[in-house]
């Protein structure tokens, strides 16, 4: 091979558009899906992408050119560590973080291309090792996926599989080209382009005869979908319907699902939070709380339900007491699912509940993204059962205050007015996805709700703007007749219905149309479909009405049961999801105010969190040796290389079994515990700090370590636990069968096409034979002969042609391929021209081959042999054989 | 042509009935001979190799001139090597004769037809030299005077693998003056038999060997070896090979374009040997081994065995899927 250095450039050229550039083309095709996922801060798609195919062609030309990886790697780091430090010199601690985050990312996409470009380069198999790394990335981020289809499985596999297959089919031509022309460039670009067009025509073919097949698909993973919704609620996971109804004082969710006449409330406490959300002058903003979003309404019950497959649901879907003590539970989705980025900001909460009923999912205001459990204090353990903190995406524009406002308070109507014209700024809906929109907007017909439609489009008449309908439709329930006196009223207690129990289709029409009174699921039903009548996105939401009583703990919030809420949340492009309550206010009834309660104190920042097994319990001593593995030090989840024990001193400890206080001798070996400690003498141990691993600082710990709290968890309660986790692990249905079948048929008809290719070759060997004319023919005779002895098992080693047919060939057939060997090869090397009549022996020979060989063989084993597909292979690669074997040398 | 070739044949078969069992091997000589070459015998001793030059030569009928001899056949003659001998006992020299009163030249055992040079690496590299200036210039040089060879000057020479202490081995650039270098070796179990049970009846057919070529015949089918036709295609496989070999990492000295020449003539003569007027692509395989791996020099004992067919077989294996080509 030349080694002069125009030529290896041309050489690295070709290689760079040929392997290369797809390679780039793969990497941004699989960010862009990534990206849509997982949300970093303020980088584009575009700069990832550019990073990584600077490390790919970077690295691919550096060691095209045989750089040193060694070397290479450790300029690398020297750099990544320059910069790094370079950066940290940054002032201002949000720009510290932010460039930090933005450099990380970066440098792990760059450092990624560069770890192609290298296994391209440098492996004789690289390719197979890029292909294998994309594969898993692409599985890991399909996983994560809840809205699985058909669709979305073909666009995210169908770029990996074509790369691969290209790969696959290019690298053999690369390896056996030597020689680098611009000629052999040409023709080569030419296969390539063939097969690109040959694998295209086949994934059409394939889609156009599985379309039927995957609508079967789709309807089977909705309907497995709606199973596990089905499933989930039986195992009182999320027992929405049933359970509230058992408890007789408590809140009658169901009331506020399904438009019934009468309403039950109480004034049971419910939870309280504290909402770290305040203006500059540090006055608290309330939000309200969500439950959940009911966004399917059935019109034969007149219910409205939670759906399957909800586009961009930001709703976290996370069951809190699945999530151990400490730990933090984050979906990044949200952002995305949200919808909308202007006036966000993020808003921490601490929520402490006070009822069982909710404590398997997580209330909050919109848009909840991460979620951390916290013990509750000792003394507030009888008022409140379990705690979490929560971190919220919060739109700026959202306020319990003036969600709905009828109280002529100036202050609050200037903001409402300044939220109002910044909404005013949304024209229409051009700019939203379809589907969403159309999903958002879908009302049922006939009925009752022809004539809502009709009055709300009535309402509206030369309005525009989404803004200018929220607010029509809000004028409506607020109108006053002529005495001055609202024409809407607000009452737990519609009546004029017979049988509260059997809902009529005819509440809402009466609601709307005759008697013009009722609680909150009636006006958030009505302007739900009056909003969707009118084309505006909108949802149905049920939650908590927060209500700021006092004073005197500014940012603490307490729910009653009667605070429980129904209203509409509406959609604005850029801003996401405004709430807008439509109820009116009780004028009959001042309701009276409840007491605030105080407030748990929060809990102490714990430097240390084991979970640890208890291995030996020394109960008079009150210390016990527990091993442990993950642990949270300073806030920050570690997991250890190897488990570790340690004595643990729990002379000053509280214990804690299901949620109950008790003594120390209630840990048993073999028990499952949470460790925490707040000692401030702990605090001696060394701030987690870069370069210091947490199995060295673990060393560093004090022995015995002081432990303040204790939470045990036994054994079956663990089994218990474990089994619901893996159930609420398979709840995103990822539909592995789906995809199992998806793949299984593209890779039938691959392997299909694999085993039938010896046969096919044949095929056109014959068929070459038959259509060409005597010189050429006699080629053809001679390769369709030297093919079919060699699927019959009759090998030509290393000999020649000739020498395979004079010891191998006519010895074992009994056949004439040498006197055919002679003549071919006078007609190949020879100027005397042959004659007819040899021509005519060699066609004779050509129908002699086949007779021959069923005559040993038996038509079985020489049609079974057509499908060795290694001895076919081995066919094509005798000549290179011996090159291979030189090269290795 | 046709007739030659008969005889052409028929001194193979001649020969093959006292060589038992090394067609092959007398096909080589054969080749070399036509190709107007010479060749080295590397082998053991008592493996044939006297008796194969003996047998050469005999089948040969006289010639005109001086070189005729009474007792049948070319001339004949063997001269053992050793390290005592001087260029002057096998070039000839001046006597002065006593009648005349005047040095006359007297003609050295080299003026003959076939010429055996038995151990060549046992005489001194002068002596070596004085022999390689004949076989490649064809004529010989005392003092001022230069006398030609006739033109069928046949060398078989041969050299022990074994007993390398006090020789002189020969260089490579006189290596490359020999067309072949084979190897004759043992026979197979069966021929060995054949020959040990017939021994008597292959010495007395050895004495009256028959005369089946004219001095003449060989010069035409010399010149018949020449006009063989050979396919550019094939041309270019051989220089293919032989820029292989000097590109190759585990040969330090390739195949130089003499033997290339070289490569191409033996081609054509072993063409005629197999009764064929064009050199095929099996050729190729055949001849690599003789023709060309005593001009190699390799790196290690392992390529030395391998290496050189294994870039022929890939050779012939690019040659044999080509297809028919077109011909100038």
């Amino acid at each position: 091979m030349s080694t002069d250095a125009p030529y290896r450039f041309r050489q690295l050229i070709f290689l760079q558009v040929l392997v290369v550039l797809p390679t780039a083309a793969i990497g941004y095709v699989t960010l862009l899906w990534i990206n849509m996922s997982f949300t970093a801060f303020n980088t584009s798609v575009w700069a990832q992408g550019l990073f990584f195919t600077t490390g790919l062609t970077l690295a691919y030309a550096l060691y095209f050119f045989r750089a040193r990886w060694l070397v290479s790697f450790l300029i690398l780091g020297l750099v990544y560590y320059f910069l790094s430090q370079i950066i940290s010199w940054l002032p201002g601690e949000f720009d510290l973080f932010y460039a930090t985050t933005r450099f990380q990312l970066f440098s792990t996409l760059f450092l990624l291309g560069w770890l192609f470009g290298l296994l391209l380069v440098r492996l004789t198999l690289g390719y197979i090792w890029v292909t294998v790394l994309l594969f898993i990335i692409t599985l890991i981020n399909i996983s994560d996926t809840t809205d699985l289809s058909y669709t979305y499985l073909l666009t995210r596999l169908l770029p990996l599989l074509m790369y691969a297959l290209y790969l696959f089919f290019l690298t053999p031509q690369l390896s056996q080209s030597t020689e680098w022309t611009w000629k052999k460039a040409g023709r080569l670009s030419l296969r390539v382009g063939l097969f690109v067009l040959l694998v295209l025509f086949s994934f059409f073919i394939t889609e156009r005869l599985l379309r039927g097949q995957r609508k079967v698909v789709e309807k089977e993973l909705s309907a497995r979908g709606a199973k596990n919704d089905k499933d989930k609620s039986q195992d009182g996971y999320d027992d929405r319907h049933g359970l509230m109804e058992n408890t007789d004082d408590g809140l009658r969710l169901k009331d506020t699902m399904r438009i019934t006449s009468r309403m039950s409330q109480s004034d049971k406490l419910m939870f309280c939070a504290k909402l770290n959300n305040y203006d500059e002058k540090r006055q608290p903003i309330p939000l309200y709380f969500v439950f959940h979003y009911l966004t399917r309404y059935d019109p034969a019950k007149e219910t409205f339900t939670r759906d399957v497959n909800v586009p961009s649901l930001d709703e976290i879907q996370v069951d809190p007491t699945e999530v151990p003590l400490y730990y933090s539970y984050t979906d990044t989705s949200i952002f995305r699912k949200a919808m909308g980025d202007k006036y966000r900001t993020v808003i921490e909460a601490n929520v402490y509940l006070s009822e069982n009923t909710w404590k398997h999912s997580v209330l909050g205001p919109s848009s909840v993204f991460a979620i951390q459990t916290i013990p509750v204090e000792k003394d507030f353990q009888k008022t409140f059962l379990s705690a979490y903190k929560i971190y919220t995406y919060a739109s700026e524009l959202n306020n319990a205050y003036f969600v709905y406002n009828i109280s002529a308070n100036p202050v609050l109507e200037t903001i409402q007015k300044q939220r109002y014209d910044e909404l005013r700024n949304i024209r229409d809906y051009h700019r939203v996805n379809a589907d969403f929109l159309e999903y958002y907007t879908r009302t049922p017909t006939g009925g009752i709700y022809d004539s809502i439609a009709q009055l709300a489009k009535g309402l509206v008449k030369d309005k525009a703007r989404p803004l200018d309908k929220v607010l029509a439709v809000r004028d409506f329930f607020l109108q006053r007749d002529e005495l001055g006196k609202r024409v809407f009223r607000y009452t737990l207690k519609p009546g004029a219905v017979d049988d509260p129990n059997i809902p009529s289709s005819k509440m809402l029409y009466d609601f709307l149309f005759k008697t013009r009174a009722g609680y909150c699921t009636y006006y958030a039903g009505a302007s739900h479909f009056m909003l969707r009548a009118l084309g505006v996105p909108t949802r149905f939401t049920t939650g908590f009405a927060t209500i700021d009583r006092s004073d005197k703990n500014k940012g603490w919030y307490w729910f009653y049961a009667s605070q429980a809420h129904a209203w509409t949340q509406v959609y604005f492009p850029d801003y996401g999801w405004m709430d807008f309550d439509m109820t009116i206010g009780n004028e009959d009834q001042q309701e009276a105010p409840r007491p605030d309660g105080t407030p748990p104190l929060p809990p102490p920042d714990p430097w240390l969190v084991l979970n640890a097994i208890a291995d030996r319990v020394d109960h008079p001593g009150k210390s016990l040796d527990a091993t442990f593995r993950d642990l949270i030090f300073h806030n920050t989840p570690h997991e250890l290389t190897s488990p570790i024990t340690l004595n643990i001193d729990a002379s000053l400890c509280r214990i804690v079994f299901n949620e109950h206080d008790t003594t120390f001798s209630a840990i048993q070996p073999g028990d499952s515990l949470i460790v925490v400690s707040y000692k401030d003498d702990a605090k001696k141990v060394p701030l987690p700090r870069a370069g210091v691993g947490i199995d060295q600082q673990v060393q560093n710990f004090p022995r015995p370590l002081p432990a303040d709290e204790i939470h045990i968890h036994r054994k079956e309660e663990k089994k218990e636990s474990d089994s619901t986790r893996v159930k609420q692990k398979a709840k995103p249905p990822t539909d592995w069968l789906a995809i199992g079948q998806v793949a299984a048929i593209i890779v039938l008809v691959f392997v299909v096409l694999v085993m039938l290719s010896p046969g096919l070759y044949l095929f056109y060997l014959m068929g070459r034979v038959k259509m060409s004319a005597m010189p050429a023919r006699a080629d053809w005779i001679y390769r369709a002969a030297l093919y079919r002895l060699h699927m019959a098992g009759i090998f030509r080693d290393q000999e020649t042609p000739l020498q395979y047919a004079r010891q191998k060939v006519d010895p074992s057939l009994g056949l004439t391929f040498t006197s055919f060997m002679n003549t071919y090869l006078r007609m190949k090397y020879s100027v005397k021209p042959v004659d007819s009549g040899e021509q005519d022996e060699m066609n004779a020979f050509h129908d002699k081959v086949g007779p021959a060989l069923r005559k040993t063989l038996g038509f079985i084993r020489i049609f079974g042999n057509y499908f060795r597909l290694w001895r076919a292979y081995l066919y094509f690669q005798q000549p290179s054989h011996t090159e291979s074997e030189i090269s290795s040398l | 042509m046709s007739n030659t070739n008969t005889s052409l044949q028929a001194l193979v078969k001649n020969m093959e009935t006292i060589i038992r069992g090394k067609s092959q091997e007398i096909k080589y000589v054969i080749a070399a001979l036509l190709a107007r070459g010479h060749i080295l015998l590397e082998d053991n001793p008592g493996a044939g190799k006297t008796v194969l030059a003996k047998t050469l030569a005999q089948s040969i009928s006289e010639a005109a001139g001086d070189l005729h001899r009474p007792g049948g056949g070319v001339a004949f003659r063997r001269i053992q090597f050793t390290p005592d001998l001087l260029p002057m006992d096998l070039i000839g020299s001046h006597i002065f004769d006593e009648a005349h009163k005047d040095f006359v030249f007297k003609k050295g055992p080299l003026f003959t037809h076939v010429l055996l040079a038995d151990e060549i690496n046992r005489a001194s590299p002068k002596v070596q030299s004085a022999l390689l200036e004949c076989m490649a210039e064809n004529q010989i040089s005392v003092g001022d005077t230069t006398m030609p060879l006739d033109k069928f000057f046949f060398t078989i020479a041969t050299q022990n693998p074994i007993e390398m202490e006090g020789t002189y081995p020969l260089p490579a650039a006189q290596l490359d003056r020999f067309f072949m270098k084979i190897s004759l070796g043992y026979v197979n179990e069966e021929t060995e038999f054949d020959i040990y049970t017939n021994y008597l009846t292959i010495g007395n057919v050895r004495e009256t060997v028959k005369q089946v070529l004219h001095y003449q015949d060989i010069i035409n089918l010399q010149q018949e070896a020449e006009n063989v036709y050979i396919h550019p295609e094939l041309v270019k496989g051989i220089v293919r090979l032989v820029r292989a070999t000097r590109q190759h990492p585990e040969i330090a000295l390739g195949c130089s374009t003499r033997g290339g020449i070289t490569f191409i003539k033996c081609l054509k003569a072993w063409a005629l040997v197999n009764d064929r007027d064009f050199v095929i692509e099996d050729d190729l395989l055949a001849l690599a081994q003789p023709v060309i791996h005593h001009r190699l020099i390799f790196r290690n004992r392992d390529a030395a065995r391998t290496v050189l067919t294994q870039l022929a077989e890939q050779e012939v294996n690019k040659l044999a899927a080509m297809g028919i080509q077109p011909k100038r």
